[in-house]
This record gives C-alpha cells, structure tokens and sequence, in this order.
C-alpha cells in the first residue's frame, strides 16, 4: 500500500538538468508525438488507454519542482487528463502559473499527440510511451479484432529500467578537457508574434528515400542532412558565407549503450559543413557528412562526449552552487552552446507497433521547440515524415529543402499550420 | 489533396496557397489536420493593467498637486510608498497563485518588511514590532495550516512552507531580547505559539520533514 505521507522522488538526470533553467515562452522545450489515426479519436477511451499506459510508465506521474542546489521530480496525485487540441503546438509545461505533469496528451479528428516536458523523457523515451497509449486505445476501440493484451510494445520492461538514470549508469571520470566550438551561421529573420510555431510536415515514401539514399551510397538521415545543409546555404546572405553551417544530430544512446529507460539518454553530435572552402554540390556535401556521421558515432567518442558532460554534474563547485545562481549561469551557457549550431535534425528513426494494429495508424510524426528553426523526423510503415518548427516568420530553408527533395524525384506530401496562422493574425 | 505545380508536391488539409512558395494550388481540399486555434481571453491581465495604468494616474496627479502646493509638506511621498506597497503585495499574490502555501510565505515576508520599513521611515513609534508583527506571523501560521488542511495536501506539498512561517515566529524573539518592544505581551504569546506550533510538527511530522530537507537539499 502506498504510504500517503510518502512521495517518491526522482534526481534529474544529467541532460535534463538544464532544461527548467533554459526553457521560457519561445523556448519551451517541449516536443510533441502524434499519431495519425484511419479514423477520427473517441475521447473517453483515449482516456481509459491513458490511465492504463500510466500504471506503465510511473515517472509520468510527477512534477518539477525547485530543490535548493537542483530542481527535482516528485511523485504528485494530479489526474492525467486528455484534452482536445486548444493550444499552440509545444505550448510551455513550465515554467507555468499552475503545478502541472509534464506532459499532455491531446486528440484533434484523427490524431492523437503527445507533448513532453524534456526534463521528463527524450524522443526515444516519449515513443514508447505514445506506443503504448496508441496500442491501449486501439485494443479498447476493437476489441472484436484479433489483438492481443499481451503485445503491448514495452512488456516486460521493469519500472526501475524505466526510471533508470543511464547517464550515471555508464558515467567515468574523464580526464581534463576544455574548449568552445567555433560559432556557426545563425539564420537571420523576424520571430512570428506570440510566439507561435510554424509547423511543416512533409510525407516522403520510406521506399523511394532509401532507394534515393542507396543510390549515393549513404543514410536517410546522411542525405536529409546534407540535403538541409545545402538548403540553409541557398537561403544564406552571402556575407555570411564564411561561417560554417552547422547542424546539430541528438544521438539516442540506447543504440550504443544498452538501456531501457523511458528517461533522457542521448547526447548531440555537431555535423557542420563550411561552404566558403567546400564545393556546394551535394555529392561533396554528401560525402563529408558522410565522413562526420562516421568519426563521430563511434561508442569511445559517444562515450567521451557523455563523460565530459556528465563531468560538469558532478563537480563540487556546480553542486553546491544554490539554484537561482544554476540558472542564471546555465541561461548564459546555453546562449553560448546555441551559438556552435544553426540548426538541428532528429531522425527518431523506424517505429514498429505490434501485429494487427498497423492497419488502424497512418503515419506517426514528432516536432519540437527549442528557439530556433528544428526538424524531426520518424518513420512508420511506409511513410516518413519529416517536420520543421520554425519560429520565424521566413520558411525559405523549409522551401529549398522541399523542393530539392522533390528534384531529387521524391513524391512529397505537405501538411502545415501556416495558413491557420495567418487567418488567425487577421482576426486579432 | 491539394498540388502545386510549382513545387511538384501534394498539399493536405484546407489551404489555398502553397506554403512553400505561394502559388495557388489545383485539386481539392480536405479537412484541417490542425485545429483552428481561438485566442485565449486574458481578463486578468487586462484588469492588472488597467489597475496599473490607473496607479500611474493617481501617483502623477498628486505629485503634480504637490508638486504645486509645496507648503503642505511632501505627502505624495507617502502615497506613492503606499501604492508601491500595495502592488508589491498584489504582485508577489498574482505571481505566487498557482500554489496558496507559496503565496502565503511570500505575503508574509513581503508584508513583514514593508511594515517595518513604514515604521522606521514615519518616525519608528515601534507600533510594527509591538503589534503588527507579533500578530500577523500567528495569523499567516493559521492560514497555512487552514489551506494544507482544506486543500489535503500532501506533507511534501506543505512542510517546507509551514516550516518557515512557524520559524519566522520565532523574529519577534530579537527585539524582545534587546529590549526593543515597548508592550512586550503580543510578541511573547507569538513566540509561545511558534513553540507549539514547532513542537507539534516536529512529534508529527518528523520523519517527513527529514524526507523533505533530503530531497530540498541533495546535491
């Protein structure tokens, strides 16, 4: 029996540890999954999966909340609720005037989202809960099919190798090691009003992109990268051009150091390209990428990158450092650390979902906030959807990167907010 | 689904526009994949800046009537100080709404100073040490204890705040000790009840206030 007078509480861990301090309005740090359903979302058994996917993943039941030196998650008795889609995509979690959990499931016709606070869970960790929710609904919702209770994607999973901290897991003392990254290109351009965020979708067919990327002998991800690159590069004014373009890649270290925590584990690798000593064509640009993917993913190098971070956890002096001051000196760090990269591209990767449910799901997709442009990107089946969140009012990288794509033969299928947006401005 | 022959790629949803590049697009349109949002209605804040606007008014004119009769001495001092309290403890009450035990700490130490600051700047009659203080710490110590009790919260949610409000009961003891307080009985019974009130968490809620310094306090 639960003791009431008891909360469990969890430590951050150590890539969460800067998100409250460095999230605000136009930087929330939320990202959002969303499922695409065959048919529209039936809100009381979104709401039925909800509480059983929550007996599964006991840390989505907490709030953040200010310790002295670090802030913490605690165990709180707030309901999780599904809503209907009323606010902006990655609308804020906190800071916010009401303690809240630090996520939010939402449905609107036939999709069902998912937004985390990133201090709760990484993409790799939201996944699976968003899995888990999506199977729960669906079995409730055909329950004359043949789906089995005992598919539910994460079974057998433990709720300590849930909740585990892998950084601390797999963190050694490094040795010594200091610098700062080279600043990169920052595109340029007026921020929407209210913080908005301006949301593009782009549907590719997995076949003709992995036949597209064979072809040159590399990654999907190699080749939207490279091909990200060079849009940035089209749309950059050409006093800018001797700044390196820079594109930062989260890594999820569960593919290199066995885990299976629904928590943050991924560390940021930096691939950048300077087009002012390098040829432009793709082929080159494809090629050096190529190269970065290759030196940089490599588990002693991963390793190293997680020790030197994990490294600034554990020094004394940034432990004992009362928390108003962490979060002044982690705003000013993370300014610093937002000047090395122009932009960033997560490739989730494939998602499966157990036998016999595909059928009901049309495609999956994630998108983020973090203050500057982003992309995402997963894939389902035979769709791969890639999504750009822009804060800016100018969508030229999303327009080269597209229609390159499209040149490269790839039949492409949008789907966007904008236009919303701008009615929307109109009214008010 | 929508196409724009511009691009060459397909477009979902009710637009009429290509969002990369403008041009109108052929085929027909769908159902929205994005909701049209409405605008949140702010009343609160409207209301907090028609009260500011309003507190700029009043400040304005009397420092300009003041300003103009000199020979009444500087009374717009004192209002402008008592505007400036008041929306200081308006402001740390709308910041701090989300969480009553917060709002509650914050009050009492807001209020506390300002009080004391009125004192020693309208001549230190001594009246805030003697009466006000010695009165309004109990007062907050009750409400804390009223609002974890009606809001059933958790020990987590409420040991830290009601901690501090039963120490802050505890203030009154240095003027007393130093000789400072002119009637001596308000501040003595504050200090009684702060002993109680200290004696009784630490007997019931011992165990869970150490649970809660851990977790306040790990580094």
């Amino acid at each position: 029996m639960m003791d009431r007078n008891y909360l469990p509480w969890w430590r951050l861990d150590n890539a969460a540890k800067i998100f409250p301090s460095t999230s605000s309005a136009h930087d929330s740090k939320v990202f959002r999954f969303f499922c695409e359903l065959e048919e529209d979302v039936e809100p009381a058994a979104l709401q039925t999966a909800l509480d059983k996917t929550m007996e599964q993943f006991p840390i989505y039941r907490c709030v953040l909340r200010r310790g002295w030196f670090w802030y913490y998650l605690e165990e709180s008795p707030l309901p999780a609720l599904v809503r209907p889609e009323q606010l902006p995509p990655c609308f804020p979690i906190y800071p916010s005037p009401r303690r809240s959990l630090l996520f939010r499931v939402l449905y609107y016709r036939r999709r069902i989202s998912l937004e985390v606070y990133h201090v709760l869970s990484d993409g790799a960790g939201a996944l699976d809960f968003l899995r888990v929710l999506v199977y729960e609904y669906l079995y409730i919702r055909h329950s004359d099919d043949n789906l089995s209770a005992n598919c539910v994607p994460v079974l057998g999973i433990s709720d300590q190798q849930k909740e585990a901290d892998s950084f601390q897991k797999y963190y050694e003392k490094p040795a010594r090691r200091f610098g700062l990254s080279p600043s990169a290109y920052q595109i340029p351009g007026n921020r929407l009003p209210k913080n908005q965020l301006a949301i593009l979708e782009g549907k590719i067919s997995v076949k003709e992109l992995l036949a597209c990327a064979r072809a040159r002998k590399v990654t999907i991800t190699e080749l939207l990268t490279a091909v990200l690159l060079r849009s940035i590069y089209e749309g950059m004014p050409v006093r800018s051009r001797k700044k390196p373009v820079v594109v930062t890649v989260p890594v999820n270290l569960r593919n290199y150091f066995p885990s299976f925590s629904s928590r943050n584990f991924f560390a940021i690798i930096h691939v950048g390209y300077d087009f002012s000593k390098n040829s432009t064509d793709l082929e080159a640009v494809l090629d050096q990428v190529k190269r970065s993917f290759q030196e940089k993913l490599t588990v002693e190098k991963l390793k190293t990158h997680v020790d030197s971070l994990c490294a600034l956890e554990h020094n004394f002096l940034a432990r004992i450092a009362p928390l108003p001051l962490k979060d002044v000196v982690l705003r000013y760090a993370n300014r610093i650390a937002a000047r090395a990269a122009t932009v960033s591209f997560s490739n989730v990767g494939k998602l499966s979902m157990p036998e016999g449910s595909e059928k009901y799901i049309r495609q999956f997709g994630v998108l983020t906030c973090a203050g500057c442009l982003q992309a995402c990107s997963v894939s389902f089946e035979d769709s791969f959807v890639i999504t750009f969140a822009s804060p800016y009012r100018s969508r030229e990288t999303e327009r080269i990167f597209f229609q390159e794509l499209s040149r490269l033969g790839l039949d492409v299928t949008l789907t966007t907010n904008i236009e919303k947006e701008v009615e929307q401005n109109a009214v008010l | 689904m929508l196409f724009c022959e511009q691009c060459r790629v397909h477009v979902k949803g009710a637009l009429h526009r290509c969002p990369l590049c403008q041009s109108p697009l052929s085929g027909t349109q769908e159902e929205n994949v994005y909701p049209v949002l409405l605008p949140a209605k702010r009343t609160m804040r409207m209301f907090l800046r028609l009260a500011a606007l309003a507190t700029v008014v009043v400040a304005v004119i009397c420092s300009a009537v003041n300003f103009s009769l000199p020979q009444t001495g500087w009374w717009s001092v004192l209002v402008i100080a008592a505007l400036a309290s008041t929306w200081l403890v308006l402001g740390v009450t709308v910041h701090k709404r989300g969480s009553p035990m917060k709002a509650i700490v914050w009050q009492l130490g807001v209020i506390s100073v300002t009080t004391f600051l009125w004192d020693v700047f309208t001549g230190f009659a001594g009246w805030s040490l003697d009466f006000v203080l010695p009165i309004f710490i109990p007062c907050a110590q009750l409400a804390a204890f009223i609002v974890a009790m009606a809001l059933c919260l958790r020990p987590a949610e409420y040991l830290f705040c009601m901690t501090f409000c039963i120490l802050a009961g505890f203030l009154p003891l240095l003027p007393l000790l130093c000789g400072a307080i002119g009637i001596i009985y308000p501040s003595v019974i504050c200090v009684g009840i702060s002993l109680v009130a200290l004696a009784g968490l630490l007997l019931f809620k011992g165990r869970e206030l150490k649970d809660d310094a851990v977790r306040r306090l790990h580094l």
